[in-house]
């Protein structure tokens, strides 16, 4: 059956990269949340709230973009695996907390990309929506890969 | 209702819709795969259980954070579906292939009550 065999496919895949479908999904996020960083900052940047990065024009607004669809490329394994083979699971605090944070992450990104585009909300709209979006990621990512690289091993 | 709620309606629907999609877990293996086909090598398979197990279930498979696994009379079927699907906190999928299969022949190794 094509879809019972998806996720002995998949691990196949992930594997002839990966010592294993937890690494990949490790990394991956950890790649999400240093392009979550490059968000902040850019935006920060953006808002004039920071001085040391270039100054604001295009090119700050155009690596805020690519940074932003990269990172959510990046989630995209992972939300594979986590959600359509893992689910929701609630066995311990950690596993509960990374659950139910999860199941918010891509309606925290559709709110925020509507956001983005709707010139008629208040001014503080969408920095709340980055802020907590990047904060969601920043939970998920302690609550997996930082527990993976701790726990289990630190490699690929 | 003003334009205001549009990105909050959106985005609840989205939560919706990912719950449901964690609910069904459309891709999981209904059940345990098969054994592998591949016999395990023990030896190799403690540098498996060294880089990936040992963490939670201690150097000699004592026990820590995870269950004690040395003299525990474990079967290759537990542990392989342990791996495979994982049990409690620990994640499915830690090893797989001739890994799996490494690190199985390990576990029953060392989980024979003799030990």
């Amino acid at each position: 059956m094509l879809i019972a065999g998806v996720a002995e496919r998949y691990t196949d895949l992930v594997t002839t990269v990966f010592s294993s479908t937890i690494a990949m999904k490790a990394w991956f996020a950890t790649a999400a949340l240093a392009l979550a960083g490059v968000q902040v900052l850019t935006a920060a940047r953006i808002y004039g709230r920071v001085n040391f990065l270039p100054e604001r024009g295009p090119a700050i607004a155009r690596v805020h973009r690519w940074s932003g669809r990269l990172a959510f490329v990046c989630t995209l394994p992972v939300f594979f695996h986590c959600v359509t083979i893992l689910g929701f699971q609630t066995p311990d605090a950690r596993v509960a907390i990374h659950s139910i944070v999860g199941t918010f992450l891509y309606g925290v990104f559709v709110a925020k990309v509507l956001i983005v585009r709707d010139r008629s909300l208040p001014n503080w709209a969408l920095p709340t929506a980055g802020l907590t979006l990047a904060s969601l990621l920043l939970v998920l990512w302690l609550t997996s890969s930082l527990w993976y690289f701790t726990t289990v091993r630190f490699g690929f | 209702m003003g334009r205001g709620w549009r990105p909050i309606l959106a985005g609840g629907a989205v939560v919706v819709g990912v719950f449901a999609l964690a609910q069904a877990q459309v891709f999981a293996p209904s059940e345990p795969a098969a054994a592998p086909t591949t016999t395990g090598d023990a030896g190799r398979g403690e540098t498996v259980f060294q880089e990936n197990c040992a963490g939670c279930h201690g150097d000699s498979g004592q026990g820590g954070v995870g269950p004690q696994l040395a003299g525990s009379g474990l079967h290759a079927a537990e542990v392989t579906s342990a791996v495979q699907q994982g049990r409690g906190v620990m994640p499915a999928g830690l090893v797989s292939g001739q890994e799996q299969a490494d690190v199985v022949a390990y576990v029953v190794s060392i989980s024979s009550p003799s030990q």
